[in-house]
Parts: C-alpha cells; sequence; structure tokens
C-alpha cells in the first residue's frame, strides 16, 4: 500500500491524529488544569477558602453527618430499572461511610453507599455524598459546583459523557491512539536527535509548525507516554471489565477467600452492635505509623458494614511525601476498637501500579512537580495545535485551487478545540461569578447551570469559528482565530475582575494574604490573557502581511 | 541546605547540561559563534559535560526526594530545559555563550 515504512508512519500519524487529536486536546487541557483542581474549587467556591484541613474527629464531626446522609433524588431516580417493584424514598442500611482528604483539600468530600433492598443485581449500592467544612462539621450546599475537581478533572478522563460509559471509552480509544501516533511521529522525524532543540520561527509558516510540533512534542515525550499509559492503568477495570464478565462466577469466591485471609468480614453478620471510638483508632494507626518512621495523616477512612457486628474501621494514611495515592491501612473492629489486620507491604506487583497511578493522579506535596506536569499538559495542547495547523496549512492552498472544503472544515474545527476550549472554560468561571446563589423556581439548578453555560459558550464559539471560516477556502487565514484570541483576553481580564467584586478576593489581599490557591487563578488567567493578546497582535501583523504581499507557496513537505 | 534551593541547582544543572548537548550540535554551535567551527575535542568535552550536568541533577533530586519522586521531577525538569534552552537558540541564541566563558564569541 505504501512505498515505504516511513509513509505508512506518515499516514497513520496523519489521520488519527486528526480525528482523535480533537479529543486528545480536551484531555491535554483539563488535565493540566486539573494539576490544580482543588485550588480552582476554592476559587469557585468562595466559602471554602481557608486553608486545607486534615481531617477531622470522627466521633465529634463525621458520624452525626454521615448519620443524616441520603442519596440525592436524581440518583434514587436513576435506581428506578434496578429494582423491582417501588424505589425507596429512604435508606436504611448503610454498607459504606468514607471520608478522602488530600493536603491541598480545606473542605472535605464524604460518601455513603447504601444497600439497596429489593435490587435486581444483588450487590447494587446508592451513594450519598456530602461536602462539609472539617472545622466545623457544617455542610456546604450541595448545589455548588467544584468546577475544578467536580468538573474540569470529569472532563478529562470522561468527557462528562457518561452515557454507557461511552466517554471513558472514547479516551481511552484516543490514549491507545495517542502512544501509537508517539510511536509513528518518533519513526517519521528524520533528525530526532539533531533537531531536539530547533525551532525556528522566522523560517517560512509550514517550516516554523513543523518545528514546534516536533519539539513540544519530543521534548516532552515520556511525559506524554507515561501519562497515555497510567490514563490506560488507571482505567484497566473498565476496558477489561472480566471480574464482571469472564471471570464474574469466579468473583463473590475470591471476595469470600479474599475475606478468609484478612481476617477482614465479607458480609454482615446480621447481628446490630454500636461503633466504638473511631479517634481511639486513628490515635492508634498514627502510633503505629509513627513506629515505622513514616509518621502521617490521615488520608482515607472508612467504615464497612456499618451499625453491625461485623463492621470494621479501615484507616490509610495520606501519601502527601509519596506517589502512591494513600497507603499502610490499618483496620480495626468496630465495636471494640481491636486490630484486625495491618496491610502488609504492597507487593512488587501492587507498588508498580500504586506507582504508575500515583504519578498520574498526583495527591503527594511537590509544587514544582506540579507546575512541570503544567508545562507537560499545555506542551501537549501546542503539540496537538501546531499538527492541525500544519495540516491545514500544507493542504488549503491546493484545496483552495480544488475548490475542496476540507481545510477550510478541520480549521474550524481547530479554532473550536483551541481557543474555542479556552473561551468555554472562561466562560463557566465567569457563570459561576454572576449566577445567583440558587436560582428561581422553573430553572435548573445553579450547578446545572455553569455546566449548560459551559457547552452553551463552546457551541457558540464554534458556530464564529464556522460563520469565519469563508477565507480559508481561498487559502487564507480564518479570523476567527485573532476574534477568539481577543474574547480570551477580554473573558480573563472580566473573571479576574468578577472575582474581586464578589468576593473582595483581589489580587493585592490574595497576594499579600499568600493565599497561592485563589491568587494562583488569577494569575494564570491573567497570564493567559497575556499570550491571548499577544498572539492575536502577531495574526493581525501576519494578515496585514498577506494582504500587502501576494502569497506564494513554499516550504518543505513531509507528514 | 534547604530542600528549594537544591531543586534550583538542580534545575540550573539541566538547563546548562541540556546548553552544552546543543552547543555540540554544528547548526546550534553556529548561532551563538557564527562561522567558526567548534572543534572535535571540544564537542567530546561539551557532551561529557552535558552528561555530567544531568547526572548531578539527578543525584541533587535524589537528595530531595523519595527516588520514585525524584525520577518523575528530574525527567520533568529535563523537558523543561530542553525547551528553555530550543527558545534560548530561537530567540537570544548568543546568550548560551554565557556556557563556555573562555571561548570568545565569534566577530558576525
Amino acid at each position: 500500500m505504501f512505498q515505504n515504512l516511513r509513509l505508512s508512519m506518515a499516514w497513520l500519524h496523519t489521520w488519527f491524529g486528526l480525528v482523535l487529536g480533537f479529543v486528545l486536546m480536551v484531555v491535554f487541557f483539563f488535565g493540566a488544569l486539573s494539576v490544580f483542581d482543588r485550588e480552582i474549587d476554592r476559587w469557585a467556591i468562595p466559602s471554602s477558602r481557608f486553608e486545607a484541613q486534615p481531617m477531622p474527629s470522627f466521633d465529634k464531626v463525621l458520624k452525626p453527618v454521615f448519620e443524616t446522609m441520603q442519596p440525592s433524588a436524581q440518583r434514587i431516580d436513576r435506581l428506578r430499572d434496578k429494582v423491582n417493584g417501588p424505589v425507596p424514598t429512604h435508606f436504611t442500611t448503610p454498607t459504606r461511610w468514607g471520608a478522602y482528604t488530600t493536603h491541598r483539600d480545606p473542605v472535605l468530600g464524604m460518601f455513603v453507599g447504601y444497600e439497596v433492598p429489593n435490587a435486581k443485581e444483588p450487590e447494587t449500592l446508592i451513594f450519598a455524598s456530602r461536602t462539609i467544612d472539617p472545622r466545623s462539621g457544617v455542610s456546604l450546599p450541595d448545589d455548588q459546583l467544584k468546577i475544578g475537581s467536580g468538573f474540569f478533572y470529569p472532563l478529562h478522563y470522561s468527557l462528562t459523557f457518561y452515557w454507557k460509559n461511552l466517554g471513558y471509552w472514547i479516551v481511552g480509544l484516543s490514549a491507545l491512539i495517542m502512544l501509537a501516533a508517539l510511536v509513528s511521529g518518533v519513526i517519521m522525524h528524520r533528525k530526532l536527535f539533531r533537531e531536539l532543540f530547533t525551532f525556528r520561527p522566522k523560517k517560512n509558516k509550514q517550516r516554523s509548525l513543523l518545528d514546534l510540533h516536533n519539539l513540544t512534542g519530543v521534548v516532552a515525550l515520556p511525559f506524554h507516554f507515561f501519562f497515555a499509559l497510567t490514563g490506560l492503568v488507571i482505567f484497566a477495570g473498565i476496558y477489561f471489565p472480566i471480574t464482571h464478565t469472564q471471570l464474574e462466577p469466579l468473583h463473590e469466591l475470591h471476595e469470600e477467600l479474599d475475606a478468609e485471609e484478612t481476617g477482614l468480614p465479607h458480609k454482615r453478620a446480621g447481628v446490630p452492635a454500636p461503633i466504638g471510638s473511631v479517634d481511639a483508632m486513628v490515635v492508634e494507626a498514627q502510633r503505629r505509623w509513627a513506629e515505622k518512621g513514616m509518621a502521617g495523616d490521615v488520608g482515607f477512612l472508612a467504615v464497612q458494614h456499618v451499625g453491625d457486628a461485623n463492621s470494621y474501621v479501615s484507616i490509610y494514611r495520606a501519601g502527601t511525601d509519596r506517589i502512591a495515592l494513600t497507603g499502610e491501612g490499618i483496620h480495626f473492629k468496630a465495636s471494640t476498637g481491636e486490630v484486625l489486620r495491618e496491610d502488609p507491604p504492597s507487593s512488587a506487583v501492587d507498588s508498580v501500579n500504586e506507582f504508575l497511578t500515583g504519578l498520574h493522579l498526583q495527591h503527594f506535596r511537590h509544587w514544582l512537580l506540579r507546575w512541570l506536569y503544567v508545562l507537560g499538559g499545555l506542551a501537549g495542547c501546542v503539540c496537538i495545535a501546531t499538527g492541525f495547523l500544519f495540516f491545514v496549512e500544507k493542504r488549503k492552498r491546493q484545496h483552495a485551487k480544488q475548490g475542496s472544503q476540507g481545510a477550510r472544515v478541520v480549521d474550524a474545527l481547530a479554532v473550536t478545540t483551541v481557543t474555542g476550549m479556552v473561551v468555554a472554560a472562561l466562560g463557566i468561571l465567569i457563570a459561576n461569578r454572576l449566577l445567583p446563589e440558587s436560582m428561581a423556581t422553573g430553572w435548573p439548578q445553579r450547578q446545572a447551570m455553569e455546566r449548560y453555560i459551559f457547552w452553551g459558550v463552546w457551541a457558540l464559539a464554534m458556530v464564529h469559528a464556522f460563520w469565519r471560516s469563508a477565507p480559508v477556502a481561498q487559502g487564507r487565514l480564518n479570523p476567527a482565530w485573532r476574534e477568539q484570541c481577543l474574547a480570551i483576553a477580554g473573558l480573563a481580564i472580566v473573571a479576574v475582575m468578577l472575582n474581586w467584586v464578589t468576593t473582595g478576593g483581589h489580587l493585592l489581599r490574595t497576594l499579600s494574604a499568600s493565599y497561592w490557591p485563589v491568587a494562583g487563578v488569577d494569575l494564570f488567567m491573567l497570564a493567559g490573557a497575556g499570550v491571548a493578546l499577544s498572539a492575536a497582535r502577531k495574526l493581525k501583523q501576519r494578515a496585514q502581511r498577506v494582504s500587502a504581499v501576494q502569497p506564494n507557496s513554499s516550504g518543505p513537505a513531509h507528514a | 541546605m534547604p530542600d528549594s534551593l537544591t531543586l534550583v541547582i538542580a534545575f540550573i544543572l539541566t538547563v546548562a547540561g541540556m546548553g552544552w548537548f546543543a552547543l555540540a550540535l554544528e547548526a546550534h554551535w553556529a548561532q551563538v559563534y557564527g562561522d567558526a567551527t567548534c572543534p572535535p575535542a571540544l564537542q567530546r568535552r561539551l557532551r561529557w559535560l552535558g552528561g555530567l550536568a544531568l547526572l548531578g541533577s539527578l543525584m541533587l533530586c535524589l537528595a530531595v526526594d523519595h527516588a520514585t519522586m525524584a525520577a518523575l521531577v528530574w525527567f520533568m525538569t529535563l523537558t523543561a530545559s530542553a525547551m528553555i534552552v530550543a527558545f534560548t537558540l530561537s530567540w537570544r541564541a548568543r546568550w548560551l555563550a554565557v556556557l563556555l566563558p573562555g571561548v570568545r564569541v565569534g566577530l558576525n
């Protein structure tokens, strides 16, 4: 089919990259933002703007909250076809209580999994979740969107497209194809080492685009490779759902054997028993960690089979100083506080898995590494964006001669996914500052409105990109690029100003108090505004130059 | 020495190391020193210097963090440093002459 390996690799790289590049752009950009998801949460929920807190007292703070938590109406609604007979409205048998925190969380996320009576599948659970201020135990309103961890982050791995888990599959397929694109890209690249440091902005447009594409692809290659790979590893359970397909018959047996081996009860005994002091268990767990030279805070705390004689409490150490998320689990009998089991050191396979997932999920404390991850993610965005632009530049004059609309469509889609996506992200932050505390009756919930505005703004950016795309069909530049750059600059400044007006948390104040989570989000947006403005200026100069001089096509052909 | 300072030194070392690697390439040498070609012996020495600088930086990263985290910090520092060197070569190539104080900047 192709004359040689390099040409076949070029075909694969070009077309697979083009189709899935649009998805990867979203994954990279919102992945880069998710590095600071909890900081974006604080920006979006002003009542959570205080210092990060350790896990609060279970006996005094957490237990009373857990006991009042009930699933939301939407969750109950989704249960309708999973139950024989009427769906209960109140749930009484909690299977699991849990709370997870990291060194970056001021507020605490809690969840309860309830048994569902008359469920068609035996192990069906329904979850309730709540966010509290751990200093007082007061709940935050449920109708507040954590834009970082509750929207940008899920967007990164699932596109928030949950129907039949399709979003996860699209992202997973894109990650797989990205690995192929990396390999084919390396094979196509003739001078990987000789041109490692090469970016020639003054050469012709195709050459400089390709330079930048190669540079951001090659120097961040370890990042690109490991993040695509570890992303797949994290969701391996979704992509290879063998425990609930081929191995389903063994699943139950495995759980029983596991329970036998660990001594942690697999099922409820059916005998009610009160829960002892979990605070005392936390003290014991911390004493044991300190004894091993690993003094630390509680990262994850869970109670299994709540209220039953078989109930046990699991306490995990926060992985602040290591790559693994949590570890050193110690399990106590809930009624007596007796230690049932101390998790042994991880096996080699577990350690590798913990390292691979932990390096991607990054709950550790290392600010330099966090920023380097942002750089890696943004380098990925530049790599994909220059890939699109190179595709268009290479074809648009030829397409113009042939009267083909191909380059025009790809260019408009590129505007949508490059600048349009940033416009939408700023749109949701602005909506977050402008919408009322709770929506009037007849309107969707506030957090739903914020998400609708995000998608609405993005759709508008797409309409704009296509509406202005006619010049591309004549081999010229789409003015939407420059206009959306200006929009980004304007919206970023508006978002920062709105943060000031609605919360009083302007930069002078947050910076002088060294409140970096909020100051950082503001500064990042202002830096983005600066980049967008200078890009708009360059695009204007280029447009003027092109209209002054008749364009002549030139440049190397490659890919 | 505070950890942050150690990491800053590690970062500077990788930037210098990447810079020395770049100078060992003819095209970039010409960008910095003009037409004067780089003697082969110096080219070899530049590669050695670059390698040693990266190794030194890895040692410093290991001194600050657990090995698993240090490896990630070091790899990502390499990425950032290569970008810094590449963009310096694009716009301010002569600045790299600071890495070889003994060599006089060419005349053109």
